[in-house]
């Protein structure tokens, strides 16, 4: 269990939201009560992967008895366009289809049940094209989203040229299915001068309200979006939440009804994207003392139909290239393919953990190739304060030796170590395999503009607060993060700070909820906020009081206080609203220094990473390729935390997650792109059996960084990826069984993988 | 359609649906009992977790026609105002991330509880694993019930 909790100052509350959830009291957007005359939505999409529509007959579907309206891409007032990037996706096809799970009609209808039978009455015929699933056959016939990716530092050709060793390889990471338990949704209910306001379960509120104002051919400021949290995002509702939202949308636009779509399980996995499943080449060249001289990677994203987020998925691919290593010579190029499925979008990690999983991939090879272990070469290569990564930005404050040696010393490794050789030797068809995971993960979004937000504060006249922020609350506890930064800025109780919901008429131009930067840039706008009243206070405190100077005067506990006077907070906010003190404020924060230049990648994009290193044990059994973890330690930089009940919450999650991705998480296609595992009876995630026996979390204690909010360090995404240890951790287990065998590096590393390893032959080479 | 009377959280009410209506959407579209969610409709994820008669079920393939004089207990139900053992070491133990799985994980251990006041590591692995979490809490859920265990 978790460990070395020292309570801080800080770190007084949990997670606020509990009472609710844990009675049932929690409010989503399919528990909002639905207002008389509501119509609900439902898509009819494309069966077939890539095709033009050849017939498409709406007449029975809209002489159904309770069917409303069937709408089409012509009966879109605006552009019928939904691509956030790259405005490159239909919300209604138009006569063409690209993925299975295009939406081509939606029916509006009084009961939902309606809506979903009249599906069956629309009649569609297509002419089939060629479908491609595979990346790099989109690379090779030039199917690209976007332009392709290029970071280069040192002399690549002359670095390979000087290195003793040098190997080369393919490596695969499969994709990866949000599983958020509450599926997309949202319901758009018409307001006062033909406005509308949509309630989503989006993690960009604003990406919801441009998406539809652009659809509708409407201002930004005739729609409002609003966002009380959403049950598990994950990153697929960073951009994919925009559509049904629109689909809501333009129902109340046509209708004048309150409209609501929420997905079924099943239309939810057919129709959006995933993690993007990547193929990759590596080509790694080391010197004699172990040391990493050259990388070289090509990454194939594969994309799929449509570029949503890909392009930055792509890009942060290229930024986590090389890990938490110090590498002086690198050229890697990434590739935006184009393949007829569903548009693959963010997830937690955001193509950093596919690019991580490649080098890992190359130092494994390297290593299996010379003798030694993985960790050997890992070990040699972490960075240290000032080496250059390839994007031009010099690591600062770094803690990546630091996390490894406190790993190994906390968890004895060297005991592991032996404890694993010597159950090895006893144990013929049962064998533990070990492997380090560490991690260097960016903070920002790396699109420099996305890095800004505001925040909302009211203190009422009877001394109660009110906050809004651009952030949305889904599982990651940015809530009691923003609601303990205005208690501690006024020293008041968090539960005399009420949080409002997300909503784009009190917070506009927000950043979606992502990159885990949302505590920091919305955390800090709020402290703006807060501060601007704080000052107004002081100037009448200083006032009412007659002091010469405001520097002595505290907010603590409630209570206004100046040498031996004080005051309730309560009763200077009175006195302040008497005297028409302005006691609300708009808070703004941009994060200072960074900057990125896309056209030659070069910058410094990040306002700090975070660092960690984890230790995987497990367990395989050699008859039939099962499998336990047996524990997973670890040493994770959390800067000072904040709140650690919540930090913690994130860093067993996460790490669950990215372990789930690299072995039983199994997302297949089959040649006509069409989506295999469709249902949560074929696509399994981690569960409570799934867990590993022992998680040791271990708080390394640092200065934190000035840019995280109370210099907490961003927590969201950077634990997912010591999920790649799972793989690796398994991958020499079979070795220990079978020196020789023969395992492509291609994630999901599966029980049939693991069998099939076991009992492989050697690779001819 | 036809008319049932149900006994929900010691309460009677009479609903006039098709018999074949899942429970789930009963509760939720007729009743405005809401704490119960919707996850997937084919019980593989245990987001609709509800009692009959004290028995963990997915009510998500319960038909309302099924139920006959069985009493129903949903989230909303199992205590006044938080108080079950189960639902205070959830708060204790910071359990739920985004939440929306937890009404059933919540009724799940629950029942196992009542059945098992102490159980075993693994009898909680068993009777725990059809409720799935994806924001991956399990290390909690075990934790929480070993702790409620005890209330």
């Amino acid at each position: 269990m978790v460990k070395n909790l020292n309570k801080t100052k800080k770190d007084k509350s949990l997670n606020i939201d509990s009472p609710l959830h844990v009675t049932g009291r929690t409010k989503y957007v399919d528990d909002i009560p639905e207002l008389s005359g509501t119509l609900f939505a439902k898509v009819f999409y494309s069966s077939i992967a890539h095709g033009k529509i050849t017939r498409l007959d709406i007449s029975k579907a809209a002489a159904m008895e309770g069917v409303v309206k069937v709408v089409t891409c012509e009966d879109i007032p605006g552009e019928n366009q939904v691509g956030g990037i790259i405005a490159d996706e239909p919300l209604l096809a138009d006569g063409l289809v690209d993925f299975i799970g295009q939406p081509i009609v939606m029916i509006l209808a009084t009961e939902e049940i309606i809506a979903r039978k009249a599906l069956k009455l629309i009649e569609v015929k297509f002419k089939p094209l060629k479908v491609i699933v595979d990346p790099r056959e989109a690379h090779k016939k030039g199917s690209l989203l976007s332009d392709p990716r290029h970071f280069q530092m040192g002399d690549i050709k002359k670095a390979f040229k000087k290195a003793k060793y040098i190997f080369e390889g393919e490596a695969d990471s499969g994709g990866q299915e949000h599983v958020y338990l509450e599926p997309q949704g949202a319901y758009a209910i018409p307001k006062n001068n033909d406005c509308i306001q949509v309630i989503s379960s989006t993690q960009g509120p604003t990406a919801v309200q441009r998406t539809i104002a652009r659809a509708l051919g409407v201002s930004m400021n005739e729609i409002e979006v609003d966002v009380n949290r959403i049950g598990g995002g994950f990153g697929g509702k960073e951009d994919q939440a925009s559509m049904w939202a629109t689909f809501c949308a333009l129902g109340t636009y046509l209708t004048k009804k309150p409209v609501k779509y929420i997905l079924d399980r099943h239309e939810d996995l057919q129709m959006t994207g995933k993690r993007h499943p990547y193929r990759s080449d590596y080509k790694i060249g080391l010197d004699k003392d172990l040391k990493i001289v050259a990388f070289e990677g090509n990454y194939f994203q594969n994309g799929g139909a449509a570029a949503d987020l890909s392009p930055a998925v792509l890009e942060r691919t290229l930024f986590h290239a090389t890990n938490s290593y110090y590498v002086p010579n690198v050229d890697v190029n990434a590739y935006p393919c184009r393949t007829n499925l569903h548009p693959h979008t963010a997830f937690r990690g955001f193509g950093g953990p596919q690019g991580m999983f490649v080098i890992e991939c190359a130092i494994h090879h390297a290593a299996r190739a010379l003798g030694v272990p993985a960790n050997k070469i890992q070990e040699k290569n972490l960075l240290i304060n000032n080496n250059e990564f390839s994007y031009g930005q010099k690591v600062q404050d770094c803690e990546a030796k630091n996390t490894w040696n406190q790993a190994k010393k906390k968890f004895d490794f060297a005991k592991l170590k032996k404890e694993v050789a010597a159950y090895n030797k006893a144990n013929k068809y049962s064998k533990k395999g070990i492997a380090f995971m560490p991690i260097c993960f960016g903070i920002s979004f790396t699109n420099t503009m996305m890095n800004n937000a505001r925040a909302l504060v009211h203190v009422y006249s009877d001394g109660s607060v009110g906050i809004s922020t651009g952030a949305v609350e889904m599982g990651q506890g940015v809530s009691s993060k923003m609601i303990q930064v205005a208690a501690l800025c006024f020293g008041l109780k968090t539960d005399e700070v009420r949080l409002e919901t997300t909503n784009t008429t009190r917070v506009a131009n927000t950043s979606p909820t992502a990159a885990s930067a949302t505590a920091d840039l919305n955390g800090k706008a709020l402290q703006d906020a807060c501060d601007q009243i704080l000052v107004r206070l002081r100037k009448l405190v200083k006032k009412e009081w007659g002091l010469k100077s405001k520097d002595q005067i505290h907010f603590q506990d409630g209570w206004v206080i100046c040498n031996r006077k004080k005051m309730k907070w309560n009763e200077l906010i009175l006195t302040a609203f008497q005297q028409r003190v302005n006691l609300s404020a708009k808070g703004h924060y941009s994060t200072p220094k960074i900057h990125f230049d896309k056209k030659i990648g070069k910058g410094h994009p990040f306002a700090y990473h975070v660092f960690g290193t984890s230790i995987f044990t497990c367990t395989v059994d050699c008859i039939r390729g099962t499998y336990d973890f047996d524990k997973v330690q670890l040493i994770h930089d959390f800067g000072t935390s904040m709140n650690k009940l919540v930090d913690l919450g994130q860093i067993e999650g996460g790490l669950v997650q990215g372990m789930g991705w690299m072995t039983i998480e199994n997302l297949l296609y089959d040649e006509e792109g069409r989506l295999k595992s469709n249902s949560l009876a074929n696509y399994k995630i981690p569960d409570i059996h799934y867990v590993p026996k022992k998680l040791d979390v271990e708080y390394l204690d640092t200065k934190g960084s000035d840019l995280a909010i109370l210099k907490s360090k961003a927590v969201g995404e950077p634990p997912l990826m010591y999920g790649i240890g799972a793989y690796f951790a398994l991958y020499n287990a079979v070795l220990a069984y079978n020196k020789d065998a023969n395992i492509p590096y291609e994630s999901p590393m599966t029980t049939e993988k693991i069998l099939m390893g076991l009992y492989s032959k050697k690779a001819n080479s | 359609m036809a008319i049932f009377n149900l006994t929900i959280n010691g309460k009677n009410h009479e609903v006039d649906v098709d018999p074949s209506t899942p429970i789930l959407w009963v509760l939720r579209d007729h009743l405005n009992l809401v704490g119960t969610k919707y996850g997937c409709g084919v019980a593989q994820c245990g987001a609709c977790t509800i009692h009959l008669d004290g028995t963990a079920m997915r009510s998500c393939v319960l038909p309302v026609s099924s139920v006959k004089a069985q009493k129903i207990t949903t989230i909303e139900g199992i205590s006044e105002n938080g108080e079950h053992p189960v639902q205070k070491a959830w708060i204790q133990h910071d359990v739920a991330q985004c939440g929306y799985c937890q009404a059933g994980q919540i009724m799940n251990a629950a029942a196992l509880l009542a059945d098992n006041a102490n159980p075993s590591d693994q009898e909680i692995e068993s009777t725990m694993s059809g409720n799935i979490c994806r924001c991956g809490t399990y290390t909690r859920i075990k934790a929480a019930i070993k702790t409620a265990s005890k209330l």
